[in-house]
């Protein structure tokens, strides 16, 4: 695995792989894409970046050592997510600030200690993780980063029903930004 | 007014990006798990367009917005062969009347489809020209002979509507989304006639034509694998939606190339494993 070295924020970030051949993704622009979010967030843990570029399918997750400021923060993510659906193969900078930055978010709220009880990403239902989805939408919108609402509306209404009450939790998670684990699993 | 229009003159506004089959093909990536060792946490076990699929709303979003597109271009396709082709009893490049009839008619229900699929889209978070729109669909309508059109358009491509279309009222229905369900059911039911028309006139025009059905019923079949897109329809767990027997049947299917295509879609899906393999070794050994 070759890693490379984004500099611009105190985050160390590294992106495997190196050289891409499935995939037109240039490693150095997407060390610097989670560089800028890292600093934007006031995250400087090291942060490692995992790319599967076998699969145009868009799952992301993401993984820390521990909840301190040193821990390595490891962002998992499938090709599709960081994809120009206009031009397939290609990387989108708006797409991969969007589904990188919200599992940065998620691991900016590990570090809380009101995450702890909070399953790994890959343990969490798939409600749970509609309901972190959209608090983190939320939050990277505010932060300026180009975030469809109603997509997460759609998503989060296609996990929790099409009903008035689910609209009204959607916005509640959406416009939140200093919830717990127990807050965003129950709703906002 | 232009007759035998290009795909490559088709009309469409800054916000649509296109490609082909031939482009699509050149993605050495796949979601099928060629190797078996994914975990199924990650890749899923299944392939199957169904809400419980971790990434149900977004796999949605890029079925319902090449639905769309699909419809403009069958609205495209049914207006082309209406004006096309001299009237006359079905030889010699005529078509019938009464089938332009049922072609003006068919582009008259693509538009509300599309008006629909639009809508649809919007309501599932998706901007019109966020993913690039595949023309193989309209390439199916250029056919210099109007039979092998009704073949590859109305039965390889609308018959692949009525699955597809199936598939997505199930998901809506499944998720409780009633706008999705109950669009898909309407256009469904629209889809099945499209399909009957294409049967119907496809053995009417050719009754005395034993050799032009014939052809028209081998280009059907090319389509058709090619609309299988590499075995995204299949009845394996590996394919994102099945084949709607009940309503090809209806549509004038019979038991046999009901049977056929599915075959032909467990082909397309080997040779697409099989095509991936490959290239992951070249990309293997150029790494």
């Amino acid at each position: 695995m070759s890693d490379v070295t984004a500099t611009h924020s105190t985050a160390k970030v590294t992106v495997s792989p190196e050289e891409f051949a499935f995939v037109k993704y240039d490693a150095t622009e997407i060390a610097t894409i989670v560089a800028e979010l890292a600093e934007q967030l006031g995250i400087a843990n090291p942060i490692r970046v995992v790319v599967d570029e076998t699969t145009p399918l868009a799952k992301v997750y993401e993984e820390i050592d521990a909840a301190s400021s040193d821990a390595t923060i490891t962002l998992h993510a499938e090709s599709g997510a960081l994809e120009d659906r206009k031009h397939p193969m290609s990387f989108s900078p708006t797409g991969a600030r969007e589904s990188l930055g919200r599992i940065l978010l998620r691991a900016h709220d590990r570090m809380r200690t009101d995450f702890a009880d909070a399953p790994g990403d890959l343990d969490l239902t798939l409600e749970q993780n509609a309901a972190w989805d959209t608090y983190c939408a939320g939050r990277l919108a505010r932060m300026g980063v180009e975030t469809n609402q109603q997509r997460w509306r759609y998503n989060h209404r296609n996990r929790f029903g099409f009903n008035d009450d689910v609209d009204e939790m959607f916005d509640r998670l959406w416009s939140s930004d200093d919830l717990g684990w127990a807050d965003v699993a129950s709703g906002g | 007014m232009r007759q035998f229009f290009p795909v490559e003159d088709l009309a469409r506004d800054e916000r649509f990006v296109q490609t082909n089959m031939a482009e699509r093909m050149k993605d050495g990536r796949t979601a099928i798990d060629v190797e078996k060792t994914s975990s199924a946490k990650s890749r899923g076990a299944s392939k199957r367009l169904t809400p419980d699929r971790h990434d149900a709303s977004d796999a949605a979003r890029g079925l319902m917005h090449g639905i769309m597109v699909g419809e403009i271009q069958a609205l495209e396709g049914a207006g082309r062969t209406a004006h096309d082709f001299a009237t006359g009893d079905g030889t010699n490049d005529t078509v019938p009347f009464e089938l332009k009839l049922d072609m003006a008619r068919q582009a008259w229900d693509e538009a509300r489809h599309v008006e629909i699929s639009a809508k649809l889209s919007d309501w599932m978070g998706t901007e019109l020209g966020e993913f690039a729109e595949n023309t193989v669909l309209f390439e199916a309508a250029c056919s210099n002979d109007p039979i092998l059109r009704l073949a590859g358009v109305n039965r390889a491509l609308e018959g692949l509507a009525i699955d597809v279309f199936t598939q997505m009222k199930e998901f809506g229905d499944i998720a409780g989304d009633p706008y999705l369900e109950f669009c898909e059911d309407w256009m469904l039911a629209d889809e099945v006639t499209h399909v009957k028309m294409g049967s119907d006139w496809l053995r009417k025009v050719t009754a005395n034509d034993p050799d032009r059905r014939t052809k028209a019923l081998e280009f059907q079949q090319v389509v058709d694998k090619l609309f299988s897109f590499g075995g995204a329809r299949g009845e394996s767990e590996e394919s994102s939606f099945s084949l709607a027997k009940r309503f090809r049947e209806l549509a004038g299917f019979t038991d046999d190339e009901v049977d056929t295509i599915s075959q032909m879609d467990h082909e397309a899906l080997e040779e697409r494993k099989e095509a991936v393999r490959k290239y992951r070794e070249r990309v293997g050994a150029d790494a």
